[in-house]
């Protein structure tokens, strides 16, 4: 997780907007590509729930959009994709073939723990109200997702002892 | 929905995406190097019509696919050459390279120091694995001592070849190392080599997650990864980039090794210059046939 040439102290509500949108495109970008992963590799179960995951993001990021056109109408962006790297979105080397429905989701939970990790982190160095309240907000709907992804796994059978690609071919025999 | 506000400042990196999707392992490194790609372009700002991406064949040599630039997936180590054909029948073009060790180190070998030597303005993107992953596990130009692929099963006892060391000595200006382990590092290393004014050759340690090592994994780059930005070092001395290449296969430096600070003028400059020069005596087309005939 990286972000790069944001001052915290000075960002307006514009930018954080901006910020904050871009976070849960990058999320949801990264959550398609991870269910196209698992479906061209055969394991329906985690495409499925990467598939969710990558609903949810846009959900979120249509919100913030729809406040943002609200409040600043079409304002330019002026936060840039090179500025974030992976800040809700998970690491593309978290994929891997042949994963169980249990590893997807602790991949998506690990992934709302570091969002959450993120805008606590910024919290303390946001000096405009506006902004700390906006970063407060999504501080609660990181905790609010992690419990969403909690009750999905709650809902798995009990994870077998075994792991599907425990009974993969080596990969020089497929 | 795309969700995404209009930018103030460039491209953004999703201009450059293609509707193709990779048909990589999940996990594999080249999804990071496509990734740091994209942004990489985004930033320079050169639409994705002016950009042209040449490969050869190989796992990563698809990577031409997954971009809206123009694309060549070529033939097997035949990158280069292509590469060059298109830079110099339109300069204007921003032309990148990419593949992978084999194709730029075995196969495609021998078109590596006349790229460099002419110095074409191209940017060469190795995504360096370490085997052939596509045809499944083989022994690759830059597999270490020892490795146990399906052509090596008692361990390789061929020398590795060592990438950075081979373009330095070759003369390359700007020599480049990165890994998808860090992203916001590998961009900005791809970025510079784009836009370099000259020939720049950038090793990407992209790791082949199904033939693989544990020990060449993201995780394993992450945690063991060395950056030359936190240490004092100057990248405008050959030498100095030519000792610190030698660790290539024991430690993972990544950044600028070596930049020249006078870079010589390109290749596809020269032909230019030397077109014009000549461009007042040249024949017709219709007449060209002359130049053969004695009279």
């Amino acid at each position: 997780m990286s972000v790069q040439g944001i001052d915290f102290s000075r960002l307006s509500l514009l930018d954080a907007l901006d910020l904050a949108i871009l976070i849960e495109a990058e999320a949801q970008e990264r959550y398609e590509e991870f269910a196209h992963q698992m479906t061209i590799h055969d394991s329906p179960g985690p495409a499925k729930f990467f598939g969710f995951m990558a609903v949810n993001e846009a959900k979120h990021g249509a919100q913030l959009a729809e406040r943002r056109k609200t409040l600043f109408s079409g304002a330019p962006c002026a936060v840039t994709r090179g500025m974030l790297w992976d800040v809700e979105a998970p690491e593309y080397d978290e994929a891997r073939a042949f994963m169980t429905a249990h590893e997807a989701m602790r991949i998506a939970l690990r992934c709302e723990e570091k969002a959450h990790a993120f805008f606590v982190e910024a919290l303390p160095r946001i000096t405009d109200p506006g902004v700390r309240q906006l970063f407060t907000e999504l501080c609660a709907e990181e905790i609010e997702h992690e419990n969403l992804v909690k009750a999905e796994i709650a809902k798995l059978p009990p994870e077998p002892a075994l792991a599907d690609d425990d009974f993969a071919d080596d990969p020089n025999a497929q | 929905m795309d969700a995404t506000p209009q930018m103030l400042h460039g491209h953004d990196p999703r201009e450059y995406k293609s509707e193709l999707k990779p048909i990589w392992c999940p996990g594999c490194g080249d999804f990071g190097v496509l990734s740091a790609l994209y942004r990489a372009l985004a930033s320079i700002g050169r639409p994705p019509h002016e950009v042209a991406l040449v490969s050869g064949i190989g796992c990563s040599s698809r990577i031409p696919g997954y971009t809206t630039a123009y694309g060549f997936n070529s033939v097997h180590g035949r990158a280069l050459p292509i590469a060059q054909g298109i830079k110099l029948a339109n300069p204007d073009l921003l032309v990148l390279a990419a593949g992978g060790d084999g194709d730029g180190f075995s196969i495609g070998g021998g078109h590596v120091p006349h790229v460099i030597r002419r110095n074409v303005d191209i940017t060469y993107i190795v995504m360096d694995n370490q085997v052939y992953g596509l045809t499944k596990g083989q022994l690759s130009p830059t597999a270490a001592l020892g490795t146990h692929t399906v052509t090596s099963p008692e361990g390789s006892i061929e020398a590795p070849v060592n990438p950075l060391l081979y373009v330095l000595g070759y003369g390359a200006h700007f020599v480049a190392q990165g890994t998808p382990g860090d992203m916001p590092g590998l961009t900005a290393i791809l970025e510079e080599a784009i836009r370099f004014p000259g020939f720049s050759f950038v090793n990407v340690q992209s790791p082949c997650v199904t033939f693989g090592a544990p020990e060449q994994q993201l995780k394993a780059h992450k945690e063991g990864l060395r950056k030359l930005s936190a240490i004092d070092y100057d990248p405008t001395h050959r030498m100095k980039a030519m000792a610190l290449a030698q660790t290539y296969g024991k430690e993972l430096w990544t950044g600028v090794f070596y930049r020249d600070p006078n870079p010589p003028p390109t290749y596809d400059a020269l032909v230019r210059e030397r077109q014009r020069h000549l461009a007042a005596g040249a024949l017709p087309r219709e007449r060209i046939l002359d130049l053969f005939v004695k009279h």
